[in-house]
């Protein structure tokens, strides 16, 4: 498999009054071409500013990347002046954004926007790029693509706003489209839609995407690989089906049990996750699940836990998998099983 | 830490904590954590001293700066700025004779140059009643024309304002042209009868203050002319601000103006805003076909050019005979300024009427009253504060605006805005008669802008959540 | 767009209305009598200039023909200068003004936009602090310090020059109009300016600006294509109300620099009690203020495509 971005060790953090946020504390993770990879984790956990922080979107000030790599195809793309960055955003990578609403410009028509990349980075001419434009809306199934390209975003409804988003994004026929929450601010029926619309435009373009999420739902529907963040730090990642039924550690556990589903037994409750993650103005010397994970142990509170490698694809970093641990039955069921 | 190497010992379960959140920070109002964080923004706190200073300077100021500022000094109209000074008592003012020179007889012949004249010099100490200038005579001369300058001269044609002229007989010339305390370049230039030469001698020399005892009883200064002595040193009065084109005393009427000014600046919001919430929050509380009709009167009345009818309604309401014409002034403010007031209130209680916190005072048996009183104008008075403190220096404004062109406040009561207007007039010669109330009207106003930004950020609930 | 105009028109004619109703009322509220500076004529002439002015019918029908002939666009005659047409005074004296106060609102308008948008580009760097200082004093300063200050400024600079490059006061060409021009539109500068510079900030903030940044585009093409023009919109829309409070600033402004403008003929005609001048100038102001606001509106309307389409 080829792999096309690579991060490696990524830190960034904030300074605000109250001190310095450490958002992302050593984040890794690799994308290969055509896959998805889908990263999960409740609000704070560092997982936006870790994509806007590879397309340089994170504000510096305040912001600042502090350690780390990230290469595509062999480049380096942290930390570049605008001149340079600008040689990958929308071209090699194409990002959607949560609300589709506000995140297009309110006095400029949809066609004029998307074909403004076109002109920008493929140097076309006003009339060719909008009429690349309306194409781009036709392939997004938008209706009357050549008459709403020349609406303005008010006009839209939120669904089409997104399918318009995805439109631009993929002007250039990006290697990449990281879509962060793309569907949370949107009615449910219209999530599915746009779901299948990714997929069925990764499937044509031979694109990978890097789906940013909290819902476990589109995750288990659009994900080839999924890394877990928490607090800063991605504590599980494997293949869609290693995280839901391998799940290794015990706040992936925890996500699943707060999950409704339909295959779930019906007079089970849903458990929540009790507490709320630690503060990143001071992050915790060992694991950062400790104060809520119901297994914790001594070492927990003070020293990080080592990334344990459980099969080829799936890594995890908790105590747990130290081999003088305790058992737990539903961490080591599968350990046990294959054992025996 | 990959060095480290976990025991089994470091495997025990760790207690399960009860408490996982804490509240760490205290908890405070809204007002005290309004001010706590009015008090973080410098501006705002040395606005708010600038303003506290103003409310002294108008109300303790003329108790200790007890100098009547409706009296007129003719002799001392338009005076610069100066500070505390004794001044020498001396006879009334003599006759002097000066030198003659006995027997002279003019030169037969026009000289065709001239040496500098010399023996320039004082006759005795200058005052500010008079100077007396005695010279020696200049072969060839046939008249002396004699110059003072406020400063140095640059070159002959630079000798500053002609005092006199005298003839070639007489050697000494009296200066009583409006003398002050301070150094005067005196030049001396020989003629012939009608033309300089191109030659002159200079003097350099300060006047002492000096008053005659007459002059202290007319000053105020001493009741009886017994009660000083010649050559006695006495206090006279002194114009920190100098004085007008009356003579009247710039500080106490800046006093005077403060009352006026900041009296409408003040009031006048305060009346206003409070028939905007009432106005507005009768409209927004009640809603339905009323609130149209009330608010659609508002718009009406915010069409209204707002000057032109601050000065009809002025004059409308008209002004009698020994009146000042604040009150019409005020009356006018109120009637033009309350619609912005009352449109805020009733989109605030619009808006504060759907909260869903409303909704649940309701369900748990709240009355019409208790909500207005406990939530619906408690939420507003933030909104209100901020718009009262912005309202202050627009009603200042207007004030020295329509005073400034003569459609405010009438002589001879004093504003800063009617300061200025006269000032304007004598703004080339004494610029202090305009500088002195203008930056006091700007110093106010941007006192009360920059408390008014401090308030909008300190209560602004959005900035809260912010830090 | 069509509709909204009509609408927005009717609505005008209808504050027009209401603000020459106000003029009637306080016009007739004013103490002493209008003809007091005819004291001396006999009770003749008096009578017919009462009948000439119509002072001697009963107030209400006073009303309906002071309406009439607002319709008729008819305004009266002058009571202080007889046989002067209040038409013809406006007609001599309002270009004057108008030239004036639309010269402030470009001055205005064009320098809040331009320093607006550099204090944002360099905030809370150096010359975002002097701009945001002067803008304080542009604020806090009354305008006829600042008119003061502009004149001493013309005498001082054609003093030092020898000869009167600027004229210090008057009107009649382009030179004469640049500082009373300037000064009337300062403190409208300083309000657009602050106004500005926080829409400039707040649109930075938008999640559109984020988008513009992840498609590729240069700074510069963000700056001018997505954040200037959003900024703009919110200084347009208090133009309208900046250009009423421009016109009748101008009255300090006409006064100071000699400047035969309406502004100080309505100063004079209130003084002299000039009844036809004080009402006709009054609604003719009011007019064109309401249509200057409609107009404002309308043309706000283009350039936000949610208003013009909604």
């Amino acid at each position: 498999m080829d792999t096309i971005l690579s991060v490696k060790d990524l830190e960034v953090e904030f300074s605000t009054y109250g001190g310095t946020v450490k958002a992302v504390r050593g984040v890794s993770f690799d994308v290969t071409r055509g896959e998805t990879l889908a990263i999960v984790g409740e609000s704070g956990c560092g997982k936006s500013v870790t994509v806007q922080s590879l397309m340089g979107l994170i504000p510096m000030p305040p912001g600042r990347i502090t350690n780390g790599t990230a290469t595509l195809n062999g480049k380096s793309i942290l930390n570049l002046p605008a001149a340079e960055a600008n040689k990958f955003r929308g071209v090699e990578i194409g990002m959607i954004f949560q609300d589709p609403m506000s995140s297009l410009n309110p006095t400029m028509t949809i066609g004029d926007q998307i074909a403004e990349t076109l002109k920008v980075h493929r140097g076309k001419s006003d009339r060719e790029a909008f009429s690349m434009a309306v194409e781009l809306l036709e392939r997004t199934h938008i209706p009357e693509a050549s008459k709403r390209a020349k609406q303005y975003p008010f006009e839209f409804s939120g669904g089409m706003l997104q399918r318009a988003m995805i439109a631009q994004s993929l002007a250039c026929n990006p290697a990449i489209l990281i879509a962060d929450e793309p569907t949370t601010a949107l009615d449910v029926t219209i999530q599915a839609q746009i779901l299948e619309l990714m997929l069925e435009l990764q499937r044509t373009e031979n694109m990978s995407i890097i789906l940013i999420t909290h819902d476990l739902a589109v995750v288990a529907r659009m994900a080839d690989r999924v890394a877990v963040m928490y607090a800063g730090q991605v504590i599980e990642s494997g293949t869609v089906d290693d995280i839901f039924y391998r799940s290794s550690h015990p706040y992936t556990l925890g996500l699943k049990e707060a999950m409704p589903s339909n295959t779930h037994d019906r007079d089970k409750s849903l458990t929540p996750i009790l507490g709320s993650p630690p503060d990143l103005f001071k992050p915790p010397t060992g694991c950062g699940y400790c104060a809520r994970c119901p297994y914790a142990m001594s070492v927990c509170a003070e020293h990080l836990p080592p990334a344990t490698r459980i099969s080829e694809s799936h890594e995890a970093k908790c105590w747990l998998h130290h081999a003088t641990a305790p058992r737990i039955k539903e961490l080591h069921q599968l350990d046990d099983q294959d054992a025996g | 830490m990959s060095l480290f190497e976990p025991t089994s010992a470091d495997f025990e379960p760790l207690p399960r904590q009860e408490k996982t959140e804490q509240i760490t920070r205290p908890s405070l109002s809204y007002w005290q954590d309004a001010w706590v964080r009015l008090k973080k923004n410098t501006r705002a706190i040395i606005s708010l001293g600038i303003i506290i200073l103003l409310a002294l300077f108008t109300l303790i100021g003329p108790l200790l700066w007890s100098v009547n500022p409706a009296l007129q000094n003719l002799n001392q109209v338009s005076q610069a700025p100066s500070w505390a000074k004794s001044a020498v008592i001396i006879a009334p003012y003599q006759d002097w004779d000066g030198i003659r020179l006995e027997g002279y007889t003019s030169p037969n012949q026009i000289a065709s140059a001239v040496p500098a004249p010399t023996g320039f010099a004082m006759a005795d100490t200058p005052t500010t009643q008079r100077v007396r200038l005695i010279w020696d005579q200049t072969p060839g001369a046939d008249g002396y024309n004699v110059y003072r300058n406020n400063r140095a001269p640059r070159d002959f044609n630079d000798l500053g304002l002609p005092l006199g002229s005298t003839y070639g007989n007489e050697l000494s010339y009296e200066d009583r042209l409006s003398l002050e305390p301070r150094a005067y370049y005196y030049s001396l230039v020989p003629t012939d009868g009608y033309d300089e030469y191109e030659v002159y001698s200079q003097l350099i020399l300060t006047p002492v203050l000096a008053i005659t005892p007459d002059e202290a009883v007319e000053r105020g200064l001493v009741t009886d002319p017994s009660e000083v002595n010649i050559g006695d040193d006495i206090t006279i009065e002194f114009h920190p601000f100098g004085t007008d084109y009356l003579g009247r005393d710039m500080l106490a009427r800046l006093m005077e103006g403060a009352r006026v000014s900041l009296f409408i600046g003040i009031v006048a919001p305060f009346l206003f805003v409070l028939v905007g919430i009432i106005y507005g929050g009768f409209a927004g509380y009640f809603g339905g076909q009323l609130d149209g009709l009330l608010m659609r009167f508002a718009e009406f009345v915010v069409a209204l050019p707002f000057l032109l009818f601050m000065i009809l309604f002025k004059i409308a309401f008209g002004i009698g005979p020994g009146e000042s014409g604040i009150m019409p002034m005020l009356l006018a403010l109120i009637l033009l300024s309350w619609p912005s007031t009352a449109r805020l209130v009733r989109g605030q209680v619009l808006q504060i009427r759907e909260e869903g916190y409303i909704e649940a005072a309701r369900l748990l048996g709240a009355k019409d009253h208790y909500l207005i009183l406990r939530h619906i104008i408690p939420n507003t008075m933030g909104v209100i504060l901020v718009t009262l403190t912005f309202a202050v220096p627009s009603a200042i404004f207007t004030e020295a605006f329509l005073s400034f062109i003569g459609m405010g406040v009438a002589p001879p009561t004093p504003s800063w805005g009617s300061m200025c207007n006269e000032g304007v007039k004598t703004m080339l010669s004494h610029p202090h008669e305009l500088i002195f109330p203008a930056v006091f009207i700007s110093i106010t106003v941007l006192a009360f802008n920059l408390l008014g930004d401090g308030l909008t950020e300190a209560l602004d609930s959005k900035m809260r959540s912010r830090d | 767009m069509l509709a909204y105009t009509l609408k927005r028109l009717i609505a005008g004619v209808i504050t027009v209305w209401f603000i020459a109703t106000a003029t009637f009322i306080a016009m007739h509220q004013v103490p002493g009598d209008p003809l007091m500076n005819d004291k001396a004529v006999s009770a003749e002439i008096r009578a017919n200039l009462e009948a000439k002015y119509g002072l001697d019918k009963p107030v209400t029908e006073q009303y309906f023909i002071f309406l009439g002939n607002m319709l008729t666009g008819d305004f009266g005659i002058s009571f202080t200068q007889q046989n002067r047409k209040v038409n013809d005074i406006i007609r001599d004296h309002f270009p004057v003004s108008a030239t004036l106060g639309l010269l402030a609102i470009f001055f205005a308008a064009t320098g809040g936009v331009l320093w607006g948008a550099l204090t944002a580009v360099y905030r809370n760097r150096l010359p975002d602090i002097i701009i945001m200082f002067l803008v304080i004093l542009g604020i806090s300063v009354p305008s006829f310090v600042f008119a003061a200050l502009g004149q001493l400024f013309l005498v001082n600079l054609n003093s030092l020059a020898g000869q009167s490059i600027i004229p210090v006061a008057g009107w009649g060409t382009f030179s004469h109009m640049l500082m009373p021009s300037m000064v009337l539109g300062l403190g409208t500068m300083a309000l657009l300016t602050r106004l500005m510079r926080s829409s400039m900030l707040e649109i930075v903030n938008e999640d559109y600006i984020k988008t513009a940044r992840a498609k590729g585009l240069s700074p510069t093409r963000i700056f001018f294509r997505h954040q200037l023009r959003n900024a703009i919109l919110p200084v347009i829309t208090v133009l309208g109300p900046q250009i009423a409070a421009i016109t009748t600033g101008g009255f300090v402004v006409e006064l100071v620099f000699a400047i035969p403008g309406l502004g100080r003929y309505f100063v004079q005609a209130v003084q002299q009690l000039d009844y036809t001048v004080i009402m006709g100038t009054t609604v003719f102001y009011g007019a064109f203020l309401v249509l200057m606001v409609i107009i404002v509106d309308i043309l706000y309307g283009f350039i936000d495509p949610r208003v013009r389409l909604s």
